[in-house]
C-alpha cells in the first residue's frame, strides 16, 4: 500500500471517528425527539462507513440495512405518531430498582454467553482474519457466513433471544406507565 | 488496496471523471422524463402534448419544454409553510436525492477498461457486497418521505408520507426476497461478477428465474411509489402527499429523487434480469481486441446498458397510462399477502434444484 492511500485510510477513520462521536453526542443531547433519531441515523451511518474502511463491507452494508434502514424507521414512525414533545419526555423516568434489575439481568446474560463460549477459538489474532487472507479464502461475504453458521451458531442464535428480552422489558415498562396516566389524545 | 502511486492517481482521476459522467448523466433525467411523461401519454390518447417550445425555429418535438418547465420551477417563490420544522423541511428533499445518487454509483456501467497498466472499473464504487449495498442505501429512501411529511405540519402530508413509507417498508422485502434466488443461482453478491455469468443469452436471470423478475418488477414499481402504485400522491384524497407544503427548488428535487430512483432501478433490473451491458450472443469484451481502440467495449456495453434501461423507463410510463390505482388494502394485501408468501417459495425452490444439481 502506498503512503499516500495509507494517509487516506488513517485520515478517514479519524474523520469518521471524531463525525461518530459528535453524532452520539447530539443523539443524546438534542432537545426534540426526531432530532436524536435523525442524529441516530446518520451516526450509524458513518458507523458502516468506518466498517468499510476496515475492508468488512459485508458487515457495512448489514449495518446499514438493518439499523439505519429499518430499526430507526420504526423509532422515528413511533416518534412522529405519538407526537412528542420535549416536555412530555422530561417526566418519562423509571425507578433505581428497575433499572438496576435491567442492567444486572442483561450484564449476568453477556456473562453466561462469554462464560459459556470462551474456551472456543475465536479465529482472531491468528492472521487468518486480515484483508488479504479473507480475499484468499473466497471473500468477506463467505468468511462471515462460514464462521457465523458453524463456530458462532449458538451466540448468534442467543443474541436474538437477548434482543426479545429487551423488546419484552420495553413493552413491560411501557405498559405500566400507561396504566398511570390515560393516554393523551391529539 | 495493493495499488502503486501511479496506479492509484489513475484511479483517482479515473473515479473524478467516471463521477462527473455519471452525475451529469443523472440530472438530465428528470428533464427529459418529465417531457416523455407528456408526450408518450399524448401519443397513446392521440393528443399532440407540449410540442412547441424550442430553439428559436428548431421545435425538436417540444424538448425545450423541460427546459422552461425547469427555470419556471427554480425561479418560482419559495413558501415555507407556518409551524413547519424549520430545520427537517429543508433536509428533506436532500434526504430524499441523496440515497438515489449513492445507489447509481454501484451498477456497473460497463465491462473494465485496461488501460494506462491498470484496470478502471466503469462502476464507481466497486464493492463484493454491491447487491447488500444497493438494498443497504435504497432502505434509507424511506426517510426523505417520512421527514418531509411530518415536517410540514400538514396532515395530508403526513398522511400522504404515512403510506409511502409504510409502502415502502412494505414491499423492500418482496423486493430483496426476489433477488435472493439470483444470488443463489450466480454464487455472487458481486454486481460486475452477475453481468459477466450472463455472457450467454440463456444465462440470462430472466430466463434462469422467471418468478424472481415478475416480484422485482411488481416490487420496483411500488419502491418508486409509481402508478399503479402511487397512493402515496392520490391526489383525490391526499392533495399531492408528502410533498404537499413543498414548492420551487425543493419540490423539484423530489421529481430528481423519484426520477433518479426509477432510473437506478432500471439500470439493476437490466443488470441482474437483462445481462447489464452483455450484448445478446455477441461478445462485448472482444471488441477492444476486434478493433484495437481500448474502451470501444465499454462505450458498447455502456450504450447497451442504457438501452435496456430505457426500455424500463418506457415501462413505467407504459404501465402507468394502462392500469388504475390500487386501492390501499389492495396494495398490502398484495405486498404481503401475495408477493412476500411467493417469494419464499421462490427462495426455497431455488434453493432445492441448485442443491439437487450440485449434488447429483
Amino acid at each position: 500500500m502506498s503512503d499516500f492511500s495509507l494517509l487516506m485510510t488513517h485520515g478517514v477513520f479519524h474523520l469518521f471517528a471524531a463525525l461518530i462521536t459528535l453524532c452520539s453526542v447530539l443523539v443524546v443531547m438534542s432537545k426534540h425527539p426526531v432530532k436524536s433519531a435523525v442524529f441516530l441515523v446518520v451516526d450509524l451511518f458513518l458507523l458502516a462507513g468506518l466498517y468499510a474502511t476496515l475492508d468488512s463491507h459485508f458487515v457495512a452494508a448489514i449495518q446499514v440495512l438493518v439499523y439505519a434502514g429499518a430499526i430507526v424507521v420504526l423509532f422515528l414512525f413511533v416518534i412522529m405518531l405519538l407526537n412528542l414533545q420535549p416536555e412530555q419526555l422530561r417526566g418519562l423516568k423509571f425507578s433505581a430498582v428497575e433499572a438496576g434489575t435491567l442492567v444486572i439481568s442483561l450484564v449476568g446474560f453477556l456473562i453466561t454467553v462469554v462464560a459459556t463460549f470462551k474456551g472456543d477459538q475465536t479465529g482472531l489474532g491468528d492472521g487468518s482474519l486480515d484483508p488479504v487472507a479473507i480475499e484468499a479464502a473466497g471473500g468477506n461475504t463467505y468468511v462471515v457466513a462460514m464462521k457465523l453458521l458453524t463456530n458462532y451458531i449458538w451466540p448468534f442464535e442467543l443474541a436474538s433471544v437477548l434482543i426479545l428480552m429487551a423488546i419484552v422489558a420495553a413493552v413491560v415498562i411501557a405498559k405500566k406507565d400507561k396504566k398511570k396516566t390515560s393516554a393523551p389524545i391529539s | 488496496m495493493g495499488l502503486t502511486a501511479d496506479e492509484f492517481t489513475i484511479q483517482f482521476i479515473a473515479t473524478l471523471v467516471k463521477f462527473a459522467i455519471v452525475a451529469g448523466l443523472l440530472l438530465q433525467i428528470p428533464p427529459v422524463m418529465v417531457w416523455v411523461e407528456r408526450r408518450v401519454p399524448a401519443m397513446m390518447q392521440r393528443r399532440k402534448g407540449p410540442n412547441r417550445v424550442g430553439i428559436f425555429k428548431w421545435r425538436i418535438y417540444g424538448l425545450m419544454q423541460s427546459l422552461a418547465d425547469t427555470i419556471k420551477l427554480i425561479f418560482k417563490e419559495e413558501v415555507v409553510p407556518e409551524g413547519a420544522q424549520k430545520a427537517f423541511y429543508h433536509l428533506a428533499p436532500v434526504f430524499s436525492v441523496f440515497p438515489a445518487f449513492l445507489i447509481a454509483m454501484a451498477i456497473p456501467y460497463g465491462p473494465d477498461i485496461h488501460a494506462f497498466g491498470t484496470t478502471i472499473p466503469l462502476s464507481i464504487i466497486r464493492v463484493d457486497v454491491g447487491f447488500l449495498f444497493i438494498f443497504a442505501v435504497s432502505s434509507l429512501a424511506v426517510y426523505g418521505v417520512t421527514i418531509a411529511g411530518w415536517a410540514s405540519n400538514n396532515k395530508y402530508s403526513l398522511l400522504g408520507s404515512l403510506r409511502a413509507s409504510a409502502q415502502m417498508i412494505s414491499y423492500e422485502i418482496p423486493l430483496g426476497m426476489s433477488l435472493i434466488p439470483i444470488v443463489l443461482i450466480y454464487g455472487t453478491l458481486d454486481l460486475n461478477k452477475i453481468v459477466e455469468a450472463q455472457s450467454h443469452f440463456w444465462k440470462w436471470g430472466v430466463f434462469l428465474s422467471p418468478v424472481s423478475f415478475l416480484l422485482f418488477l411488481i416490487a420496483m414499481f411500488a419502491e418508486t411509489n409509481r402508478a399503479p402504485f402511487d397512493l402515496a400522491e392520490a391526489e383525490g384524497e391526499l392533495v399531492a402527499g408528502f410533498h404537499t407544503e413543498y414548492t420551487s427548488a425543493k419540490f423539484a428535487a423530489f421529481f430528481l429523487g423519484e426520477y433518479v430512483s426509477m432510473f437506478v432501478l432500471s439500470c439493476l433490473a437490466s443488470t441482474v434480469f437483462f445481462g447489464g451491458w452483455q450484448v445478446p450472443f455477441f461478445s462485448v469484451q472482444k471488441l477492444d481486441d476486434l478493433t484495437g481502440f481500448i474502451g470501444v467495449s465499454a462505450l458498447i456495453g455502456h450504450v447497451t446498458l442504457m438501452l435496456k434501461a430505457t426500455f424500463f423507463m418506457w415501462l413505467y410510463i407504459w404501465v402507468r397510462w394502462t392500469i388504475p390505482r390500487f386501492r390501499y388494502d389492495q396494495l398490502m394485501s398484495l405486498g404481503w399477502k401475495y408477493m412476500i408468501p411467493l417469494g419464499l417459495v421462490n427462495v426455497v425452490v431455488t434453493a432445492v434444484v441448485i442443491a439437487a444439481f450440485r449434488f447429483s
